[in-house]
Parts: structure tokens; sequence; C-alpha cells
């Protein structure tokens, strides 16, 4: 009934017992609920090395079951009705507004369908590619896909795989940095030439003494 | 009166006058005279001054932040949000927070390394020693008063693993003793489960007592620098060295530039927290079970690790033997070269190094 | 017609006679290509017109020229409120000190009979013209807001018509009657650079920060080493002037940098509705789950049995958590014996929160350094880092009228009808611990 979860991996630098934990937490997370999809979270996370949870797609991190906010259990009546029209988006196109899935979520029913998001699930790594890298939702530069891939918050603008932020704010900020860069050389150059007026300095008490 | 104690007390007097020369305490001897010798080691004399410059940035960086920060476990994770999705500037504050502790954490580890291959702790300079150690524990509790204050729940998870291992302790005392560390722990927490008062006195901590705290013995660190100059550095004596003032703190300057440099760059493009999973950055729910991945600074991975592999006990009796060799080594080492001294600090610098970058790699080897 | 002639054909031929005389001159007459300088003459009034002078149009001339060759990067800075201000602000302040110094300089002109001697009509035609241009250009910075903004979309695109010599006067055809006075005054003083004392602007000695100091050197010994140390003293002061200025501009620049990040840090954030109200439903959610905590912990002071769940809710292979009477989270099972069974979930170790799903060997794990407790005894593996079980914390079944059918002891004694079929109706309370308390 517990499926043990097997660990694959080429780096085993990142697979520890913590992570290996997190695999039996997730599972045991997300399994239970029947509806909502483990697979791209277990895909997620062995492909990047990062812990994820459900609040990737879903409202609530502990996924759609339960009743805690943005979950089954807590739904109003107009908020139910909601749900079953995204439950009826099986083709690419539809708006999607339900109230169990995140932005992220949402997007994805959209530009997938649902169909092709339940067929993704043998093969988690096409719905990155289905998906697409156009979309940006946090506008962080790093596209959701790419998100979903490197087992980052694809919500949050402040939180991405530390290098590719890197290079995108570089760029993103380069009059800042450059202007700080200009500034600094300049202070540099001026102690610089302050260190040379005191050697000068030196050398002429130095003639005045001899 | 016995005739043991005047001489003890002679003794002390001349401890101290020895170590505050009153003839030397003006400006002129201090900043004026005061040369700095140069040799291969002599960029270590640049690693206290990179230190202070981090502690600047977290001052006022700190004080930015002050102005949004809500200190209550309902809006601390909030108004830390609200600092970085919605204030202008103040992603790159909290972040260039967060970087320079991690920066002012790695110059102090790199200072008392090189000043301790450099014997900088010899006669006359044991007091400038202590205080530095006592300053770099500090600013440990700097880290870890302020890794709890976002509320999240990597924060609170971390703290309250940090503060059971403080109750841990009475395994490893006499029994007289054992219910020590409980009163201590709970004294920290300031209540029964990690809450709003225990929020509430690291916030305090962090702000003002522990500044106060670093303030005045910071004070103390640089008058001891100053009045004693810097320590010759290396076994050889050297016959070149240049003036404090205007070329050493000229130099001084030149660097700071360039590291804040560096540190601006990386705050404004690098958030701190991307390094986390994100299930960690979600607000603390106490009702809800710990996510896996619960782990402290990068900073305190030296001992974390260790914790994780060697028994409690053992781990506080090497601690133990640490802070004593640290708080005594201006006369442990009285009489050893620097030589050696280098050596000792390199293989220092080697364990923390290994540990820090490869420390959960070596515990899965170990414990797998 | 008219402003064909001024806009179009007048900039052309100023331009074109401004190089070609600039030229001529430089060739023909290349002692002529300076200032005139009449310092010697009278040097005091001289020094409270020029500097001023100087120091202004250089300022304007260079804010001129940054919006004329870059209006994107411009028309992007001013985009922002303080900057704009910040131009406006140093653009009309240059302004005044320009028109200060221009008034010095004319009253010399007029007032110094040494200078009126070597003064031509031409340079009091330029000086008219100047303070002319610097009146009118105030008067438009004072009238017409905002100029520095307004230009990128006006003057700028006219001018780069005019440089692609696609002249298009469709930019400035609305412009008031000051600023195109100010464009034809610009070309009017272009053209008489070559003709005036003007020319003196492509002969700016910049070289002369550069240079070395002079090195005077003695063929008397007495002197040699005296002049050694002036030398090096002069060398000194120059190095201090050139450190002076790199560390007045760096600090400049980067005080521009710290402003521009945290100017409007203090104001707060300027939200819009939506945002304004996503956040304060969180943070009422968040003061929600607070008020939550806090009824807990009142609930736990007060009563001595805690509702935890109904017997039937509770589930074999996944826990309830609550909390228990110390605050700390716990969990309930149902046991195989139809029996709840309610144990800390505070693990023994570090104090972590153990998952509640239990895992086909019927034990629960810690996250934290994982350690897997048993569910029916709540012992941990062997080898786990915690080396005490999880504790089983004491029941009570009750009645829907609040009879109490079964318990169990802290001390792990079960008492009372524990018969499924009398208690499966009834609800699970966590008792409190008075023996333990005592």
């Amino acid at each position: 009934m517990f499926p043990t979860p097997m660990l694959k991996c080429n780096s085993p630098s990142v697979f520890l017992q913590v992570t290996f934990a997190s695999f039996i937490m997730s599972f045991g997370l997300c399994i239970q609920v029947g509806i909502a999809y483990p697979e791209f979270q277990q895909f997620s996370e062995k492909n990047s090395g990062r812990t994820t949870n459900c609040a990737s797609c879903h409202e609530n991190a502990t996924g759609p079951a339960g009743n805690g906010s943005g979950q089954i259990g807590s739904l109003t009546i107009e908020e139910f009705a909601k749900l079953n029209e995204a439950r009826t988006a099986f083709e690419p196109g539809k708006d999607v507004d339900s109230p169990i899935l995140n932005r992220f979520g949402d997007l994805l029913i959209k530009k997938l369908g649902k169909r092709k998001v339940l067929e993704d699930r043998k093969e988690p790594a096409k719905l990155a590619s289905d998906y697409g890298f156009q979309s940006d939702i946090d506008q962080d530069g790093i596209p959701d896909a790419q998100e979903f891939l490197d087992g980052t918050d694809p919500q949050n603008q402040h939180h991405g795989d530390a290098w590719r932020l890197f290079v995108v704010n570089i760029n993103r900020y380069a009059p800042h940095i450059i202007a700080a860069a200009i500034g600094v050389l300049l202070l540099d150059w001026g102690f610089a030439r302050m260190i040379g007026g005191f050697m000068a300095i030196k050398r002429a008490r130095k003639k005045r003494s001899t | 009166m016995s005739s043991g104690h005047p001489r003890t007390s002679k003794n002390l007097l001349s401890f101290i006058a020895d170590r505050f020369p009153v003839d030397k305490l003006n400006f002129h001897h201090m900043v004026e005279e005061k040369r700095v010798p140069i040799h291969r080691m002599s960029w270590g004399y640049y690693t206290g001054g990179l230190t202070a410059l981090f502690f600047l940035i977290q001052v006022v960086t700190g004080l930015f932040l002050l102005f949004y920060y809500q200190p209550t476990v309902s809006d601390a994770n909030i108004s830390v949000e609200f600092i970085s999705h919605h204030v202008a500037g103040g992603a790159l504050i909290r972040n260039m927070h967060a970087w320079s502790s991690s920066c002012m954490i790695f110059s102090a580890i790199v200072h008392l390394l090189t000043a301790f291959a450099m014997k900088a702790f010899d006669k006359p300079r044991e007091i400038t020693w202590i205080s530095g150690v006592l300053l770099l524990l500090i600013t440990f509790a700097f880290g870890f008063t302020g890794y709890l204050l976002p509320w999240n729940q990597i924060a609170v998870n971390a703290t309250k693993v940090g503060l059971q291992s403080v109750e841990d302790l009475s395994q490893c005392l006499p029994p007289f003793l054992a219910g020590l560390p409980r009163v201590l722990r709970e004294t920290f927490q300031g209540e029964a489960s990690i809450g709003q008062s225990t929020l509430g006195r690291f916030y305090a901590m962090h702000i003002v007592l522990l500044p106060l705290a670093i303030a005045s013995l910071l004070g103390l660190h640089l008058l001891c620098v100053q009045l004693h100059g810097m320590s010759k550095g290396v076994d050889k004596e050297t016959d070149k060295s240049e003036r404090f003032f205007p070329f050493f703190i000229f130099k001084d300057l030149f660097i700071w530039a360039i590291v804040f440099l560096g540190l601006f760059t990386v705050s404004i493009c690098v958030p701190f927290d991307s390094f986390l999973p994100y299930p960690l950055l979600a607000p603390y729910d106490p009702l809800a079970a710990t996510p896996p991945g619960i782990k402290p600074e990068w900073y305190f991975y030296f001992v974390y690790y260790p914790l994780e592999m060697l028994p409690f006990p053992v781990i506080v009796a090497l601690s133990n033997i640490l802070m004593a060799v640290l708080f005594l080594t201006p006369w442990i080492f009285k009489g050893t070269s620097r030589r050696t001294l280098q050596t000792l600090a390199l293989s220092a610098t080697a364990y923390l190094i290994v540990m820090t970058l490869f420390g959960e790699q070596i515990v899965h080897f170990v414990k797998p | 017609m008219m402003d064909t002639f001024l806009f179009i054909a007048l900039p052309y031929v100023a331009f074109v006679i401004c190089v070609i005389g600039t030229i001529i001159r430089i060739k023909k007459w290349p002692v002529s290509y300076s200032a005139l300088s009449s310092q010697f003459l009278e040097p005091k009034a001289l020094m409270w017109g020029s500097v001023p002078w100087h120091i202004g149009i250089v300022v304007i001339t260079v804010g001129h020229l940054l919006a004329f060759c870059f209006p994107g990067l411009w028309q992007s800075m001013m985009g922002k409120a303080e900057i704009l201000l910040a131009t406006e602000t140093i653009g009309f302040a240059a302004g005044v000190v320009c028109l200060a110094g221009l008034i010095v300089l004319i009253l010399r002109r007029i007032g110094s009979s040494k200078v009126q001697a070597v003064t031509s009509t031409m340079d009091l035609i330029i000086l008219g013209l100047l303070l002319a241009q610097v009146l009118l250009g105030l008067a438009v910075a004072l009238h017409y807001k905002y100029g520095a903004a307004w230009v990128s979309g006006t003057a700028s695109p006219y001018l780069f018509s005019l440089f692609t010599l696609q002249p298009n006067l469709q930019f400035i055809q609305d412009l008031p009657v000051a600023v195109k006075a100010h464009m034809v005054l610009a070309y009017l003083l272009i053209l008489l650079i070559p003709f005036s004392r003007l020319i003196h602007m492509f002969a700016v000695p910049l070289q002369y920060v550069f240079r070395p100091a002079q090195n005077v050197v003695w063929n008397n010994p007495r002197h040699s080493e005296a002049s050694e140390a002036n030398y090096q003293q002069e060398e000194a002061r120059r190095e201090f002037i050139k450190g002076a200025a790199g560390i007045t501009l760096g600090c400049g620049v980067l005080a521009i940098g710290t402003v521009d990040k945290v100017y409007n840090f203090f104001f707060g954030p300027r939200l819009s509705a939506k945002e304004e109200e996503e956040i304060m439903s969180t943070r009422l959610k968040r003061l929600q789950m607070t008020a939550n905590q806090r009824k807990l912990e009142l609930e736990r002071q007060t009563s001595n049995f805690i509702l935890v769940s109904a017997l039937s809710d509770l589930k074999a292979n996944e826990g309830k958590y609550f909390i228990d009477f110390n605050m700390n989270t716990a969990m309930a099972f149902a046991g195989e014996d139809g029996l709840p069974i309610l144990m800390s979930a505070k693990c023994t170790h570090l104090g972590c929160t153990v998952s509640n799903q239990v895992d086909e060997k019927g034990q629960v794990l810690c996250p934290c350094h994982v350690s897997f407790f048993d569910v029916k005894t709540g012992k941990p593996n062997a080898g786990a880092p915690a080396k005490n079980p999880l504790p089983m914390l004491p029941w009570a079944i009750m009645d829907k009228r609040g009879k109490v059918i079964a318990e169990r002891a802290a001390s792990g004694q079960i008492t009372g009808d524990t018969a499924l079929s009398s208690i499966k109706e009834c609800n699970v309370y966590i008792t409190r611990d008075l023996e333990g308390k005592a």
C-alpha cells in the first residue's frame, strides 16, 4: 500500500538521509490524496535535489485534501462551483480559476488541458516542455517551467536557482552595479592618490633632512 | 591578613599595568606612531578591519529593517515578506543584512585563525585575544538570535532544535546540576514551548543586548589593538614596516570599498533565501509536522555535523575543550613557534572547510 | 517660412560656418585660438565671475548634451520623480550660478578701464547673447516646469532629425516662443564661435590636470636639494587634490546610488487596492491563527479534559495532530484493539514534530534526524538518534453526555468498559496528568 521510494541519482551529494526522509514525507503527504498528482513533485525533487511540497501547484502546502485553507474540506458553495468548472477543462485554452490550485497550477491546466496533465504523469519531465518556457509568473527572470525543474518556488520573486538568479539579475541591475563600480573605482583611485601624496610628503621630508 | 594576599593583588596590578601602560595611552602613540610590519603574512592584518566593515553594514541595514519588522508571532513573517516584496529597496537591504552576517562570521573566523597563526595573542596582547574570542561568540549569538526573527519553518524549527540541545546538556552534568540546562532553555524560551515570549526575548537580545555587548567589547578590543600595535606576525624579524596612519588605514579603506562592491553585487543579484528549499520559507505553523531538511546556518555546520555523527557527550566534551583552549591560548601556546601555530591554524582551517562543504556527505558516509 | 529658415536653414548654416571657421582660424591664426585672457589686468572680479560662470555652464551643457545624445536613457531616468526633481533643481541652481557669474563678468567689462581697453565689440555682443540665453533658459525652467522630462519628446527628436538630414519641424511646432527663442539664440552662438573668444571652448587645458609637476632644475647645488624637496611637496599637493577629487566623486556617486535605493524606503510602499487587501487578509488570517493558539492555551489551563476527536474518526495509518497539555504537538491513532493510541509527537531527540504518516512497519518518522518510532509502543528503532520512546498520553473516552466510559491512566493502566460496542459512538479526550503533576 505504501510505495518504497526508489532513489537512483548520479550525484549522491544531494541525496542524503534528510532528503530521503523528505521523500517518505512527501509520498505520505500527497499519496493520500487520490486526486493530486505526486509524480510531478517527486520528479521535481529528483531532478533538482531540493525538497519541495504541494505548494508548487496547489494553494495548500499539504495538497488539496483536508480542511485547511485552499483544501477541499473548507470550500464554500461558490468555490465548489469553481472547482467543478475547473475540472471540466480537459482541453487546453480554458481559463481556470480553481480554489485548490495556485496560479501556476491554474496556468498549467489552462495551457495543457487536464487530459495532457494526466498523460504527463507517466513522464513528468514532459510537463515542463509542454508548458513552455515563456510564462514567468513571479517575474524573477526564470520561467515557471524551469522553476519546476529546479524545484524552486514559481510564485516567489525572491526564490530561484541561485546561479540562474545571479545571471538574470546581473543583467537586470547592470546599470546599478556599473554605477556602484564606477563609484568604488573613483573612491579607490582617490585613496591610492592619497597614499601617493603621503608618499611624496615622506620623500620631501627625507630630502629636507638629508 | 595572609601574606599571600598583597602579593596576588600586586601581581594583578602589574598584570594590568603591563596590558594598559598609561604612558602609551595617548593619540600620539596609538595612532601617529603606530607601525604595521610588512611581510608575507601582512594580509592577515586586514581581516579584522573587514569584520568591522561587515559589522557596520549590519548596524546600518539592521536599523533600516527595524522600520518595518514586527516582532510578534502573528506579524513577524508577514512583515519580513512585506519588506522583501513591497518596500522600495527592502529586498536589497534584507539581503545585504543576511549576506553581510555570513560574511561577518566568515571574516571573524579567518581573523581568529590568522591572529592565531601570527601569534598575535602573545604578551602583552592576552586581553586583545580574549576579547576577540568573546566577540566571535557574540557574533555567533547574533547569528542564532537573528535566524529566528523571520518566524518561518526553518527559523523556528532550527531554533527549537538548538534550544533542545541546550537541555540535552543535562545528561552530561552531575546530578545536582542536571536541572540547570532546563532552566536555561526555559529562560531563553520564555515559555513551555517556543512562542511569542521566545521571539520577544530573541528580538531584545538581537537588537539591544548583543549590540551593547559587542560595542563595548569592540571598544576594548580596538583600544588594545591600537595600544600594543600590530604584532610582528612572523618569527623572523622584518625591518620593513609602514605607518598605520595614513598608509595602512587608506589601504584598509581601499579594500573596504572593493568588498562593499562585491557585497552589493551579490546582495542585489542573489536572494539569500534561494539556498533553502521553499517549503522551509513558509510561515511557521505550530500544528504541522516539522518539514524535512531543518539545518542551522552554514556557520554552525562545523559543530552540527559532528553532532550528527558522534554521541552528544563527546561533542560537549570536545567543545568544552575547544572553549578552554581558545580562552587559554595566550598561556598554552606561549612558547610555541609561529611555524607550529601556522600548521595548527592550517589544519583547523582544513577541518572547517571540509566539515562545512562536505559535512553532509561525511555524515552520509559514516551513517549510511 | 520663418520657421523653416530659423529651425532648418539656420542650424545647418551655423554648424557649417562653425566647423569651417574654426578650422580656418586654427590653421591661419593659431595664436588666437584662446580665450584672450585678461587675468593679469584684473584678477579679482574675474575669479568671482569666471569660476561660477564656467562651473554653471559646464553642468548645464552636460545636461543638455545628455538629454540630446541619449534620449532613451534620459527619459527612463526622468520617469522617476526623485531623479526628475533632482535634475531640475541641479539645472536651475547651475543656471543661477551662471547668471551670477555672467553679471559679474559684464560689470567687470563695463567697470574696469583696463579691461575695457582690450574689449572688442564682439565680446560685448557675446556677453549680451549669453545673458539673454541664460535668462531665457531660466525663464523656461521656471515657467514651463519639468523641461528635463518633456524635452525628450520635443527638442530631442527634432535635433535628431536635423542630424539625420531629415529635418522634421513637427516635433517643435507647438513649443512656446521662449523655448524657440532659446534655440535660435543657441544657433547664433554656435555661428559666432569662430569669430569670437568662444573658440576657447575647443582649447580646454585638460592635460594640465594630468601633466606631472614641473621640476625646476638648478645648477646651484645648494638649491638642487631644496628644489627636489619642493618638487615632492608639489607632487604631494597634486596627489592630494586628485585624491580628494576621486574620494568626493566616488562618495558622491555612491551617495546618489544609496539615496536612489533607500529614498522611498521610509515612505512605505504605494500599494494597489488589491495588494492592500491581500496583505490585510493575510494579516487577519495570521492573527486568527494566533488567537486560536491562545484559545488552546487557555483551554489547557482551565480544563482537565480536552477533546481530541470522535473515536470513529481516528485512523490506523494516519495520526490526527492535536495539542497536549504542555502546548506540544501530539497525535492520535486508532489501535488494533479499537482503543485510541495517543502519543506525543515531540521527538525525544531534539524536539521536532514527528510525522503522522504510518509506514508499512507500523512506524512514524521524525524528519529531522531520521528516527522511526513504533506507533504501538512509541519506541524508537535501534540505532536511531532518539533514545527514549515517545511518551504515551493518558486519555479518557466519554459518551455524548460527558460520562467517562473508559480511561487510560498515565501509568498505562486501562480501566472502564472497553467493549467496542459501548465506545463506538464516543469521543476521545486527553486528560490532565494529575498524578504526574503532583
